[in-house]
Parts: structure tokens; sequence; C-alpha cells
């Protein structure tokens, strides 16, 4: 069997790289012929996932998640530069970052637990408008790496969505709960604010559903 | 309502019984429906079913003829029998004016 398709056999999953391999071997199929039946299969694959609505939304969330959270982690900036000057009270600013914190991670969760098989397309779409914010940013006073605060606790957030794919229902409600009760205390109640909201409440009702599924098959 | 490609594959599954896996499958398409299926469509088509329900896999034994790789096992679902009972009655309902289904000799367009 050609090299060339058991390399290409790396964008499977071990199932059915297993499976595939061992087809190719039984039929004898080799050279070119065993490499466009590999990537014949890892094109419809990918072109399947995206027959899904998951991986859609997953993709503009993180893009618009991206764009909101740059304007919240360079709003966090400022309001830290303020508390460090004595104008603002630690606070307002603690909640701001506790606030900020969490919605990035509930995004970047929502995000890989949405559509995991799809996160390099939403890395990239929420890799676009950082890059594009970086380089027109001329503010001398703040580094560039402020508008990027958000980047870290996303990152955490979507590999552990990756992983655990749901939060138990306890969690996810407890979360959503304080994420909601910190946006009240911190007063920014306008409508870029409560599009956050919406991660958090979905990782509720995914849960949900999950357990309830669950609940089921064991019935 | 199964798609024509998913109605081939779950009879050919079903055909094969206990032995029926993605070489076999293949073959068995390929043989009786006369025309070539690509791995791609395959698999992909089977996860598609398995998602759905109508059909269930796994990993089977490995085969020196294979190379010493495993197998990967499909048995249709009692719910994928049903889909495949339901697109074949409606293939027979829609055909039963056809001529050639019927026997009738062709009309002239």
């Amino acid at each position: 069997m050609s090299s060339l398709a058991e390399m290409a056999t790396i964008f499977l999953s071990p199932m059915d790289r297993e499976a595939v391999l061992g087809d190719l071997a039984e039929t004898g199929d080799s050279g070119w012929s065993a490499l466009g039946s590999v990537l014949g299969l890892v094109v419809r694959q990918r072109i399947e996932l995206w027959r899904a609505w998951q991986p859609w939304v997953a993709g503009g969330m993180a893009f618009a998640g991206s764009l909101l959270l740059l304007g919240v982690s360079f709003g966090l900036s400022v309001d830290s530069r303020r508390f460090l000057r004595g104008e603002r009270g630690y606070g307002s600013v603690l909640c701001e970052a506790l606030l900020m914190t969490s919605w990035a991670w509930t995004s970047g969760f929502a995000v890989a637990s949405l559509s995991g098989k799809t996160r390099w397309v939403s890395g990239v779409l929420c890799a676009m408008p950082c890059l594009s914010c970086v380089l027109r940013f001329h503010d001398t006073s703040l580094s560039r790496v402020c508008l990027l605060l958000f980047l870290l606790p996303a990152v955490i957030g979507a590999a552990q969505g990756i992983r655990r794919d749901r939060l138990s229902h306890r969690t996810a409600l407890t979360l959503a709960i304080a994420v909601t009760a910190l946006m009240l205390m911190w007063g920014g109640m306008y409508v870029r604010n409560f599009f956050f909201l919406l991660p958090a409440w979905w990782l509720v009702a995914h849960a949900e559903r999950s357990e309830r599924s669950n609940e089921k098959a064991a019935a | 309502m199964l798609g024509e490609f998913e109605y081939v594959l779950i009879t050919a599954a079903a055909g094969l019984g206990e032995n029926a896996y993605g070489a076999a499958i293949r073959e068995e398409i390929e043989r009786a429906a006369g025309r070539s299926c690509s791995i791609g469509a395959l698999y992909t088509t089977i996860e598609r079913l398995e998602k759905k329900g109508l059909l269930r896999t796994w990993m089977g034994e490995a085969t020196a003829q294979r190379g010493g790789r495993a197998k990967r096992m499909v048995r249709v679902t009692p719910k994928g029998m049903q889909a495949a009972k339901e697109f074949y009655e409606a293939v027979m309902r829609v055909s039963r004016n056809a001529a050639w289904a019927a026997g009738k000799p062709e009309r002239a367009s």
C-alpha cells in the first residue's frame, strides 16, 4: 500500500484509519488510487461536518465574541490604568476583570463544545478581528497586548470544552447565575453585554439536555 | 426518508448479516448495483446512518489478509430496517404505473 495513503490517514480518527487501511489492504488498492480514496474520505468528512448548524453557530460566535471581547479587554485596560491613578475603585475593576474572564471562558467553552471538530476554523475566525485590531492599534499609552487580555481565558475554556464537551447541570447553572449577578452588580446592562450571557445560558441548556438524554438512555 | 445510496447501503449490510463490514459492503454494492462505490461515500454514509440510529458499528477482529488491521463491523438496527422498508414501499408505490415496473409496453411520447 502506498505510504502516501498511509500518511494521509493522519487526518482520520483512529477507528477510521484502522478500518480504511485494512479495507485498502484487503482490496489490494495501492498508489494513487489508495491516496485518492483516503483523501476523498477526508474531504467528504470535512464537508459532512458543515452540513450541521453547530459549526456555523460556533464560527459566528467565535468571530462576534472575539470582536466584542476586544472592546471589553480594551475597556478593562483603560479602567485598570484609572484604578492605578486612583480614579476608580478596585471593586468595579475587579468586577469587570471577573466578568471579562467568565465571558471569555464561557464563550470558548461553548464554541468548542458546539463544534470541537471545526475548532481550527473557529480559531481562525477568532484570530481575524484580533489581528486586524492589533495591527491598527495606535494608542501609545497602552500596549497592544491589552486588547488580547480575553484570549487566555477563552483558550482555556475552549481546551476544556474539547476535553469535557459539557459541564454538569449544577456547575453550568451556578456559573450562569454568577455571571448574570455579576453583570447586574457591575451595572453594564447594555445590548453588547447581553450577548455574553448567551454562552453561559446555552451551557445550562446543553447540560440539561445531555442529562435528560442520559436518563432516557439509562431507563 | 432515506436517500437512495443510504437505502442501497442498508440493504447491502442487511444482506451480508454477520459479515457486514466496510470492504464487504462496498464489494456487495458494486456487484449488486453495478456502480462504483468510493471509500469516502461508504464511510461518510455509514457515519451519518449511525448518527441517525439506523446502523450500529464496532471494531471487529484483525486478519492477516487485511495487514493485521481490524474491520469496522456494521449491523442494521430495527429502526434502520423500518426506514429501509418504508423506502422500499414508497418506491414500489410510486413505480406502480410505470411501464418498466408493470411490464406494460412503453408509450411513444
